[in-house]
């Protein structure tokens, strides 16, 4: 296939399987394996999220249990709040963490196939797609499945378990265990790097992660597929040492994260974490978890220092720290194809990669790919605050209320995941805007990147190593360099308004 | 346009059956697969890690329960989850003192349980905690004249 006809059919496949799923969520009141009987989403929710899900982007705007996520006692759901039946956890969340993943997957290998000399297309998406899920994704996810339910995760169909307390002799008390179909999601929604959780509180709640080595586990799965495709690069060109600039860039960045993250203290445990994580695994967690993109979380974003909040938006305004798997890797290729071209100006030579020269047309489409997140994070953010829709929600304009909006749609646009808003952003400005931003956000990049790898085909090979060398330490720090230029002087006067001010404000109140 | 046309055509019969038997393999045979084997293998687990008093169901090990009388250990009620099921051993001894007056049962002797039922985080990341259901079980089984309304 050439770039079009890959792109396309993944395109075309992806929406078939995201109409699919959507039936599932609009239809889940009258399909089986529904025993707390929940109604269907409404059509702008439910849209949203197969969106969402197909998109990799994994944003909730539902409590996957229902209401019952802030109760320890819930004995009766209360109606109005979306939840998820079995069935849609299973046919439309699982279902399309498995599929995006696998497209993930597959449209980094197609791109990369154009930078290998001789290859005469991109491949096959069908043929891709299933060895994806039959070679990578099905083993890996059955074992992880299986370690999980080992660690205590629930994996059953009947229904949510009610009983009598222990103290219930002199309190009349019950309780509801809410069990479900969670060790298999929660092993593709961390290998896939999807992040929707089962429950709305994610991998704070303890069926989803219940001690500190489900937690490493986890952390273990979401770095694996993004860190290990950084060698399939190298291994692919037959060029191992061109692994160096991806996965030095990336770990460089990731180790700033890190860095910035950890600045203000060492964390202990506060409010909004929980005490078998401990404030270290909490803070670690959602480093890695915007460094790759997944989104999920096992503490409350709210509850986090500000620095903490600003090396997460660090990982998903770059989405190359080594990023979400497949997508990562393309990201990575088109920074250093933007570097080249900048030392190739600075030094006055032909701008060349892997013996590749590059054109104008190809700076033209990396500088378009790039620009497409700006776009969409920063357009929407300010609409949503310029047509009400934020003061709706009860979301104030200062700069923790813009935090939240910002994050929203930043998390979006990267196709991470994780947000303040959860639940109380199911109003249909949100839900809609939202969905356009994770489609763009997926598709547009794709698409442009393929287009990228398929006119590498045929194209002249030099033999003279007249461009900069890209596998020394150098040329990654250049890199890493002119990432951080260009990512954060795009979105910095957003950070300023946002995490910087609320860090200073707080400083200031004496926090 | 009629290129793209034909494209389309010859996409969209192979996208349709590989979107449907990806539902069924993705959506449907793996989680049910999953769940055969766990329900054989591993039960307690994959049903909630059950605790049982007396024979009886009384909650979910990993799940944080209710506990509003002073001759109990209480749970957090500010966490990410809202079920924390687990307290810091600080938490747990700051809670002696009321335990050891609404009971009788000495403070050294709760210290004693507190101790017992320690668990660990991995080294210096993190303080040791407590299960508060499995604590308070504790205090039921070794206690039986203070806690004779529970039994």
């Amino acid at each position: 296939m050439d770039w079009k006809e890959y792109f396309l059919a993944a395109l075309i496949v992806n929406i078939f399987q995201m109409a699919l799923a959507f039936v599932i969520f609009a239809f889940q009141g009258v399909l089986p394996l529904n025993p707390q009987g929940f109604p269907g989403l409404s059509w702008d929710l439910a849209f949203m999220q197969v969106i969402s899900f197909g998109t990799n982007t994994n944003l909730q705007h539902y409590n996957g249990e229902g209401n019952c996520v802030q109760l320890p006692n819930c004995a009766a759901l209360t109606p109005g709040v979306p939840g998820l039946s079995y069935l849609s956890q299973m046919m439309a969340v699982q279902f399309l963490q498995f599929t995006s993943a696998a497209t993930g997957i597959c449209a980094a290998v197609a791109m990369i196939r154009g930078f290998v000399a001789h290859s005469k297309d991109l491949g096959n998406f069908y043929v891709d797609f299933t060895r994806s899920l039959t070679r990578i994704l099905f083993p890996l996810c059955f074992v992880a499945s299986l370690v999980f339910v080992g660690l205590g995760v629930p994996q059953t169909l009947t229904g949510y378990q009610v009983f009598f307390t222990v103290e219930s002799a002199a309190t009349r008390a019950t309780q509801t265990i809410l069990v479900g179909p969670v060790a298999s999601l929660v092993s593709i929604m961390q290998l896939g790097t999807n992040g929707g959780g089962y429950y709305g509180a994610n991998s704070a709640y303890p069926f989803q992660n219940p001690n500190p080595a489900s937690d490493i586990f986890q952390i273990f799965l979401m770095l694996l597929i993004p860190t290990t495709l950084c060698f399939v690069f190298g291994q692919l060109i037959g060029k191992k040492r061109e692994t160096r600039p991806i996965l030095w860039g990336a770990y460089a960045l990731f180790a700033l994260d890190l860095l910035i993250a950890f600045t203000p203290n060492f964390p202990v445990v506060g409010p909004g974490m929980e005490v078998r994580f401990g404030g270290f695994f909490s803070v670690f967690w959602t480093v890695v978890t915007t460094a790759v993109t997944t989104g999920s979380v096992n503490a409350s974003l709210s509850g986090l220092n500000p620095f903490v909040i600003l090396s997460a938006f660090n990982g998903m305004l770059i989405q190359a720290t080594p990023g979400g798997k497949g997508v990562g890797v393309m990201y990575m290729v088109m920074f250093i194809i933007l570097t080249v071209f900048i030392v190739g100006l600075m030094s006055g030579r032909t701008p060349e990669y892997l013996g590749l020269k590059i054109t104008a047309r190809d700076v033209k489409l990396v500088m378009i790919a790039f620009l497409v997140h700006p776009v969409i994070v920063l357009v929407p953010t300010v609409l949503a605050y310029s047509t009400g829709a934020t003061s709706a929600i009860g979301v104030g304009p200062n700069s923790i209320g813009f935090t939240k909006i910002f994050y929203e749609f930043t998390s979006a646009a990267a196709n991470n995941g994780s947000d303040f808003l959860g639940a109380s952003a199911n109003t249909p400005f949100f839900n809609i805007s939202t969905a356009i931003v994770m489609f763009l956000g997926r598709f547009a990049p794709i698409g442009l990147l393929l287009s990228l790898g398929g006119s590498m085909i045929n194209r002249k090979r030099l033999t003279t190593e007249a461009g900069v060398r890209t596998d020394s330490p150098l040329f990654a720090l250049i890199l890493v360099g002119s990432i951080l230029v260009l990512a954060l002087l795009t979105f910095f006067p957003f950070l300023a308004l946002g995490p910087i001010l609320e860090f200073f404000q707080g400083r200031m109140n004496g926090f | 346009m009629l290129n793209l046309k034909r494209e389309f055509r010859q996409i969209y019969g192979p996208a349709v059956r590989l979107a449907v038997i990806s539902v069924v393999l993705c959506g449907l045979v793996f989680p049910l697969v999953i769940t055969g084997i766990a329900q054989v293998f591993l039960p307690s687990q994959a049903n909630g890690s059950l605790v049982q008093l007396h024979g009886r169901n009384v909650g979910s090990s990993l799940i944080a329960q209710n506990f509003s009388l002073p001759i109990f250990f209480h749970p957090r009620n500010d966490s990410a989850s809202g079920v924390d099921p687990d307290i810091t051993v600080q938490d747990a001894r700051s809670q002696i003192p009321r335990i050891s007056s609404a009971t009788s049962i000495s403070s050294d002797m709760l210290k004693q349980i507190v101790n017992q039922n320690e668990e660990g985080t991995f080294w210096i990341f993190g303080n040791p905690y407590v299960n508060v259901l499995r604590i308070n079980l504790a205090l039921i089984q070794t206690n039986s004249s203070a806690y004779r309304a529970f039994q």
